[in-house]
């Protein structure tokens, strides 16, 4: 039983700097991928960010205020989708709540289209995964 | 003159429909404090977002930020005074809690030290 469990925690501890190894020669990509899939589930790692934006794109699609047929990545969300100040804000808590994230105001502010929005996310997830590494 | 006048007219504008926004974004992140199942949330940010847009149509702009000052002091009177945590996120009430492992289950505590009894 010693004998099983000291060759286990062998293995596990050569395995554990040889991963790590291998991450950072792939750079930081590798992390953050890894850091989206758990976020958002997905078992895929390079159509990730599309994942995120199709996610977005939906989202949208689906609040009840604007009109599913317009909406596009580059639809701006005041011109195009005609929202009003506090619909944005609407959205901005549905996207908080949907990602799990938590947007300051200013950022708020800045997030015009569903591209913009995705990006956020994307680059959100991506400081998350350095801070963690 | 009328050109620096109607720049602080739209600025103090600016400034008002900054202060609404943050007043609805804070009072609808309180509504989900109130009412945490979602069933029970949305009729209430309907009910919130008919106080606000009640008062759209208005134009005064000392009658608006005699308005913004009443919702501001009714979100501070309503707000919750306990905000719902996840509780299994950091500050809720079952963050790092762990059920006790079940009979018959050991827990060696002696992190660390497994390297020294390979030697």
């Amino acid at each position: 039983m010693q004998r099983l469990r000291s060759s286990i925690l062998k293995y596990v501890g050569v395995r554990v700097p040889l991963r790590v190894v291998s991450f950072q020669a792939e750079g930081r990509s590798a992390l953050n991928i890894l850091n989206l899939q758990i976020r958002t589930c997905s078992n895929s790692g390079a159509t990730n960010q599309d994942q995120i934006k199709e996610q977005v794109l939906n989202l949208v699609k689906k609040f009840d205020k604007i009109d599913a047929t317009k909406v596009t990545e580059s639809a701006d969300f005041q011109k195009d989708l005609s929202l009003d100040s506090l619909d944005r804000v609407e959205l901005v808590m549905a996207f908080e709540q949907e990602f799990s994230i938590e947007i300051p105001d200013e950022e708020a502010d800045k997030l015009k289209c569903c591209a913009d929005v995705a990006q956020y996310i994307i680059s959100g997830a991506e400081k998350k995964a350095q801070e963690c590494s | 003159m009328s050109g620096i006048t109607s720049a602080s007219f739209l600025a103090r504008r600016a400034a008002q429909r900054e202060r609404v926004r943050i007043l609805y974004r804070r009072a609808l992140r309180d509504t989900l404090n109130w009412a945490v199942h979602r069933h029970l949330f949305y009729p209430d940010a309907d009910a919130l977002r008919e106080r606000f847009e009640a008062n759209r149509k208005v134009e005064d702009i000392e009658t608006i930020d005699r308005l913004i000052a009443d919702g501001e002091a009714s979100y501070n009177k309503w707000r919750h005074p306990d905000p719902y945590i996840v509780p299994w996120a950091p500050g809720g009430s079952k963050f790092n809690r762990n059920p006790v492992p079940p009979e018959g289950i050991e827990i060696v505590y002696d992190y660390g030290k497994e390297e020294a009894e390979l030697v």
